[in-house]
């Protein structure tokens, strides 16, 4: 990185300036969001374009602004400690069902992987390309093992993690008013296992029991797709 | 958690309760790179923490709002990294319209796939179980 800032000075107002237009594109996006509640208002693809706007405007590369923003980054881990509370308190609703949501991981997860295959395929993607695709919709840390694990350039598989969030954030709201999903259960599970992170926040807006239930079955995906690895080289030789 | 007196301050302090949030973590990074695991510390963490109030050694009450305060604003957290899709111009192009039909199609049918499954499953099970307490 060339152009890290030369002294301790620059660099905490660097970060400071970066992370306070962070926060500030967030909050304005929730509040425009609150107002009026359109898919094409989503606080997960208005805050992107916000940053952008200025980064472009300003000439920031992506490394720049992420070496100032980072820390925000870093707190996903203990975020996903957190989840252990909600998901703990909710213990009862999960060992009762526990079948329930393992053959929606199940299908999810080979939905996810042949889906991936088959639509790659179909637009002429192959070889690196068309492997990196396939973890795109577990969430970050697991997918860049099991990319790298399979044959996929991780850096790429990262990008298209991210992008699924954005989408699956998106379209699962739009999914949740077409199809009749009654349970909680049923809600969450399809945002955690569609979207990993992204979804997961969505699942906790609409309610604390999606958001525990996406919580859940987001890190055991993750889980499933690292331990399946080996098996989905296997399938694909 | 020794007297009833410093219980209480925990249940009572937000800072606190997001410090044993981070206590998790760090001990779940620790572990998982002491035994050389493949899983990232993270995960560690949360089973390390849903272990300890599972054996009751530590209470819901101490963390809850602690966790609350990491939960509220987790897509805040995922922000920075939607960004790196500016580092990529070569998606800009038909190999990124390809790339989002494949997302887009494939997303759609994962969630379509997983949800109408637990809900069916689900449906199934209470009906079967008889009229038994809704989720929601």
């Amino acid at each position: 990185m060339p152009a890290l800032p030369a002294n301790l000075v620059e660099l905490l107002l660097h970060t400071a300036a970066w992370s306070a237009l962070t926060i500030a594109a967030y909050w304005i996006s929730k509040r425009l969001y609150r107002r009026w509640p359109r898919w094409w208002l989503s606080p997960l693809a208005v805050t992107p374009i916000l940053i952008a706007a200025v980064m472009l405007s300003l000439h920031v590369s992506y490394q720049d602004y992420l070496h100032s923003t980072k820390w925000l980054l870093a707190l996903l881990g203990p975020a996903i400690v957190a989840f252990a509370i909600p998901i703990y308190e909710r213990r009862t609703l999960i060992c009762r069902h526990w079948p329930v949501l393992l053959i929606g991981m199940l299908a999810g997860t080979a939905t996810a992987i042949g889906s991936s295959w088959a639509l790659a395929t179909l637009v002429g993607f192959d070889g690196a390309m068309r492997l990196s695709l396939l973890p795109r919709s577990i969430s970050t840390p697991f997918a860049v093992e099991v990319s790298g694990e399979i044959g996929g350039v991780p850096e790429l598989t990262a990008i298209f993690v991210v992008i699924t969030g954005i989408v699956g954030g998106l379209i699962g709201d739009i999914l949740l008013s077409r199809i009749p999903c009654a349970s909680a259960l049923a809600r969450g599970s399809l945002f955690g296992v569609g979207a990993h992170g992204a979804g997961t926040a969505r699942a906790q807006q609409i309610g604390d029991t999606e958001g525990a239930v996406a919580g859940l079955v987001m890190v055991l995906v993750g889980l499933m797709n690292v331990v399946a690895a080996p098996l989905i080289v296997a399938l694909l030789r | 958690m020794t007297t009833s007196k410093s219980v209480r301050l925990i249940h009572r302090s937000a800072i606190l309760q997001i410090a044993i949030v981070m206590a998790g973590w760090l001990a779940g990074e620790v572990l998982v790179r002491l035994l050389g695991l493949p899983i990232p510390g993270s995960v560690a963490g949360f089973a390390i923490i849903l272990a300890l109030l599972v054996t009751r050694r530590l209470s819901a009450t101490a963390m809850r709002r602690g966790a609350g305060v990491f939960l509220s604003d987790l897509l805040l957290l995922f922000m920075p990294a939607t960004l790196a899709v500016l580092d990529h111009q070569e998606f800009l192009g038909l190999a990124g319209l390809k790339v989002l039909f494949v997302i887009l199609g494939s997303t759609v049918a994962v969630m379509l796939v997983t949800g109408l499954t637990v809900d069916l499953c689900y449906r199934w099970r209470i009906g079967n179980a008889g009229p038994t307490r809704q989720s929601r």
